[in-house]
């Protein structure tokens, strides 16, 4: 088992693995960067070293200095969290050459599916379902329309060399291809000079399904169900919740399955994330894995009763999965909301500075992480999350009901937040009554905010 | 570190368990520290790259291979003169032994290598030193080496590239190292007077008899940022003076602006730069062109009046000779360097005058005009104050004319046809100018330019203001812009001298006859060039198009008049042409 881990990584993640190791009795290095002396995650581990100043470049992304601080203090395995070096593959490679157990996958398991395209290839070949698309450049329009028809509309016709949405054209049937495809060419043609397309199957409209996968070096993997995390902003997820409304208990099986099956194919091992689009008539399709432990993680957590940052060090130490896929089911709801210092009036402008005041909820079924506290400096350097509020209950409404009356007893003052922006989400019908896509936050105004695309 | 008791620590139970079979530790080789940041580097990354601190982009040296793997397409490199037998000229006790050492750890023969290679289809000869071989110092074996493969580009009429890297001269080795420097710089004599092209890249550092010899004497001077280039070392200075060195002294930098650098450019393109110099460089004169083929093209009147085009006469009101000057000295027109832009896309500028400094008032260099590589060099007044003042109003100093004449010379080793544009209020008055002889500047230009045997255009784009314009005009034929102003004085220097009162300017210049028009009427120039005239229509980059269109074709024009003259009739024919006033 690890002896002594070094948490490369800062804020409520930073913690939440150094309360893991404290129960383990594993001991822990926090590293933290000159903006973050007297943070929570570097006053709560054992030991904490500086490495650098406040810019993440110069510190928490720094792998030679905190490779540095790991051989300084006998650490015998780094966890990187989420952001920063957690899908890095260099720096897992890194970990590897120095013999220093890095808790996640093998660096090539990283690199591998951190390319796009070979991902999509290996899913592909596993048998796993990826969005059905050309698999060669198109130039001719009639050459598109007979592929179009093989994909299945609506198809999106994109520009090889795309980009910032030119050269992108949606056709919902063969009358429209003609006119998209050409169109979206010749845009294509006078912004990047090239009029090389792709056609590719149109996802209109879908929920942002995710699957936890646990698997160890022996080769057992097992899924813990999905995440439903559609409510987001330009890809920020917002609110996540396990189970999802849109997954019922066939489609569950069924998608689990094709997520074990993925991660086998990619030779995963450590905790990590298929992410899915899937369509309202329950078609679904890969559209990447996370090789990380993710911020939502605790909504699986809850519903499944397992720790699962204990689980990756576990493994991590090559311990085998003890949890039998049969072992595995979802009790009650979960829901987990992001509070961030931003103000969504201004266009979710960050606002790092002072808390003055801090008021946080607990009780039955209410669980807080977070770094801060009263009295605490936001540093301006990173991202602008500063709690997960996470509920649990029997079902979806009771769980609503009390992510609402936890939400309305948060107080952080000297600071904007979210808070009020999240209460509203909550109360929004469609919401309660699970009607909820990618694009909920752009066809819903929320406290008088429409996210723009 | 620190440790705290804030919180109580972590309950450790965590069972020993076997002992891991092995202990984190960071192996041998994988980490070097940078020896400028201080920061950790991976090895290995820097070595597929380009020995570039990933942290503070310092430059690390290149084992010689290495850069030619980076330089030479792939598979092109033959390796020249391996087996100089060694000789130690002063019997000096272990240098024997360490030259054996050397060359099994470095896998080198010896501190340089030699061969040919291509660069993007270009061939050419080239010579890289490598620093881990004592120091890169030339002894009797580099200096052979490099004598060799000048001798050998001679005969086969091939440019030559030197990546410069060197202490300087290698101590062992006594006098007979000293005898090096001249040996290669008289190697590099006839490859120069071959009319070969050699390159020169200064890479850190390079110093001592390397740089008092061939290294300076490239044809192109091109330098690495931040590399270390001087004759004294800084420690040596700093001993002999008694005194610290400012920051930045002898960086590549610093030589940019003291004029003995071309250009300083990163390594990432050095390939490219490399390959289009050369290409810029490829044109060999033809066959019989340079020939004395004397009564070919009779000089006179004749091919004088060849070029002579009247000016159009515009629809506009005419204009006071006054409103002539407003015109020329107007901020929004366009200056010298928006003339090469639109004229000579590809241009590659070069840099100093080899003796002092680098003039920014004088921008020129090399850049191919309809497929025929030219020498372009103006007189440039900068954009905006700032630009203004960095380009010092476009009054060029001594170190701007001994430049231009740098590149002229350099345009007839190479035969190209040179194309100056005026665009100064004067050469530079200052205390500075005259220290470093402005007047003995100006002069040699004026005489030397009569020498000269490649075609010759000026332009006047702006202001043509006395002795500091002719140096740049002194050509086989001179254009004016229509609203350009030519004269031995400004109007304000004019009236300051004839009356005394330099308010009276506007009258002086009535007199002057300092208008294109006159000058045409006068025959000092050839050609007048219409400017956009509409009523309230500012000559400026924007509105140049039309201007630029005209210049192009005039051009050209002038390029195919003068193709075929040989040397001596365009002498005399300039000759003559100033011979007449």
């Amino acid at each position: 088992m690890i002896q002594k881990l070094l948490i490369a990584n800062r804020g409520e993640i930073a913690v939440r693995i150094i309360r893991a190791c404290r129960e383990l009795g594993i001991e822990t290095v926090a590293v933290y960067s000159e903006a973050d002396a007297g943070s929570l995650h570097s006053e709560l581990a054992d030991q904490a070293v500086c490495i650098g100043p406040g810019p993440s470049t110069e510190s928490y992304l720094n792998m030679e200095r905190i490779m540095s601080a790991a051989m300084i203090t006998g650490a015998d395995a780094i966890h990187p969290g989420y952001g920063f070096l957690s899908e890095n593959a260099r720096f897992a490679r890194l970990c590897e050459r120095c013999h220093m157990i890095f808790v996640g996958p093998p660096s090539r398991v990283i690199s591998g599916l951190g390319n796009k395209q070979a991902a999509r290839n290996t899913m592909a070949a596993a048998g796993v379902p990826v969005i059905p698309g050309t698999d060669h450049p198109v130039t001719q329009v009639q050459e598109g329309l007979e592929l179009a028809e093989e994909i299945g509309y609506p198809v999106i016709v994109k520009a090889v060399l795309g980009g910032g949405g030119k050269g992108m054209r949606v056709a919902y049937g063969k009358s429209e291809f003609e006119n998209a495809f050409l169109t979206a060419q010749k845009e294509a043609q006078a912004a990047f000079g090239d009029g090389n397309m792709y056609i590719e199957h149109f996802v209109e409209h879908p929920r942002h399904i995710e699957f936890q996968i646990l698997a160890d070096a022996a080769g057992n993997v097992i899924h813990l169900g999905e995440r439903d995390c559609s409510v987001q902003r330009k890809h920020q997820k917002m609110i996540e919740e396990s189970p999802s409304p849109g997954v019922s208990p066939a489609l569950r099986e069924k998608m689990g399955e094709m997520a074990v099956r993925a991660a086998k194919a990619a030779e995963y091992v450590s905790a990590g994330t298929i992410e899915y689009l899937l369509e309202e008539d329950g078609r679904f399709y890969f559209m990447e894995m996370n090789t990380r432990i993710q911020v939502e993680h605790p909504v699986t957590e809850w519903v499944t009763g397992i720790d699962l940052i204990k689980e990756q060090l576990k493994i991590a130490s090559g311990e085998r999965l003890t949890i039998r896929q049969e072992d595995v089911h979802l009790n009650g709801h979960a829901i987990e909301c992001r509070i961030n210092a931003e103000n969504p009036l201004k266009n979710f402008r960050p606002s790092p500075g002072y808390i003055s005041t801090l008021h946080l909820p607990g009780g039955q079924g209410i669980r807080v992480d977070t770094g801060i506290y009263s009295g605490y400096q936001i540093p301006p350097y990173y991202d602008s999350m500063l709690a997960k509020l996470i509920v649990h209950a029997e079902d979806r409404a009771q769980a609503i009901a009390k992510m609402l009356s936890a939400m309305g007893e948060v107080i952080i003052g000297g600071v904007d937040t979210n808070v009020d922006y999240q209460f509203e989400i909550l109360s929004n019908e469609d919401y309660q009554s699970g009607k909820v896509n990618v694009d909920f936050l752009k066809d819903h105004e929320i406290g008088g905010v429409k996210i723009e695309e | 570190m620190k440790n705290n008791h804030l919180f109580k620590s972590t309950v450790k139970y965590v069972p020993l368990g076997e002992k891991r079979e092995s202990a984190p530790e960071v192996p041998e080789g994988l980490l070097r520290r940078c020896n400028a940041c201080k920061s950790a580097v991976f090895v290995d990354e820097v070595k597929k790259g380009f020995y570039i601190c990933p942290r503070c982009n310092n430059y690390f040296r290149v084992p010689a291979y290495s850069r030619l793997r980076r330089i030479a397409d792939e598979g092109s490199f033959e390796e020249w003169d391996t087996d100089i037998a060694f000789s130690n000229p002063l019997h000096y006790r272990g240098y024997g032994e360490k030259i054996r050492e050397l060359k099994e750890k470095t896998g080198l023969d010896e501190a340089v290598v030699t061969g040919k290679i291509r660069i993007d289809g270009e061939e050419t000869v080239v010579g890289v030193m490598d620093g881990r071989f004592l120091m890169a110092s030339m002894g009797e074996i580099v200096g052979e080496k490099i004598a060799r493969a000048f001798e050998r580009a001679t005969r086969e009429k091939l440019p030559v590239i030197l990546f410069a890297c060197s202490g300087g001269a290698r101590m062992q080795e006594g006098i007979v190292s000293l005898m090096q420097m001249a040996k290669t710089s008289a190697a590099v004599k006839r490859h120069d007077e071959a009319g070969l092209l050699y390159i020169s890249v200064l890479t850190d550092p390079t110093t001592g008899g390397v740089t008092a010899s061939f290294a300076m004497l490239g044809d192109i001077i091109l330098a690495e940022p931040g590399a270390l280039i001087g004759f004294a070392g800084p420690r040596v200075i700093e001993q002999t003076i008694r005194q610290k060195l400012p920051k930045g002294f002898q960086r590549s930098e610093f030589l940019l602006e003291h004029g003995f650098v071309d250009a300083i450019v990163p390594r990432e393109q050095l390939r490219d730069r490399l390959a289009e110099l050369i290409r810029l460089h490829r044109y060999k004169k033809e066959a019989g062109k340079n020939q004395k083929s004397a009564g070919q093209n009779p000089v006179g009147e004749g091919m004088i009046n060849e070029g002579r085009t009247a000016p159009k006469t515009g629809a506009s009101a005419p204009m006071s000779a006054w409103e002539h000057v407003e015109r020329a000295r107007d901020k929004m027109r366009p200056v010298g360097h928006d003339y090469i832009e639109s004229l000579f896309p590809g241009f590659v500028e070069f840099h100093g005058d080899r003796h002092f400094r680098d003039d920014p008032a004088v921008i020129g260099g090399v850049a191919l005009f309809e497929g025929t590589p030219v020498t372009v060099i103006a007189q440039e007044k900068g954009r905006g104050t700032k630009g203004n003042i960095a380009c010092n109003f476009g009054m060029v100093s001594p170190d701007g004319y001994r430049k231009a004449m740098r590149l002229v010379r350099q345009a007839e080793k190479f035969d190209r046809p040179v194309i100056f544009f005026v665009d100064t209020p004067g050469a530079f008055c200052g205390m500075e100018a005259e220290e470093r002889g402005q007047g003995e500047a100006i002069a040699r230009s004026l005489c030397d330019l009569f020498g000269v045997g490649v075609p010759l255009l000026s332009i006047v784009i702006g202001e043509g203001g006395s002795g500091g314009a002719l140096a740049f005009a002194v050509a086989d034929e001179v254009w004016m812009l229509e609203h350009s102003v030519y004269s031995v004085l400004s109007p304000e220097g004019f009236a300051s001298i004839l009356w005394k009162d330099g308010s009276r300017a506007r009258e002086a210049a009535a007199l002057m006859k300092l208008t294109a028009r006159d000058l045409y009427g006068m025959e000092i120039v050839e050609r007048v060039i219409p400017e956009p005239d509409g009523l309230g229509e500012v000559f400026s980059r924007e509105t140049m198009d039309g201007v630029a269109g005209e210049l192009k074709a005039g051009i050209a024009g002038f390029l195919e008049r003068y193709r075929e003259r040989d040397s001596e009739s365009l002498l005399e024919h300039r000759y003559q042409r100033f011979r007449k006033f």
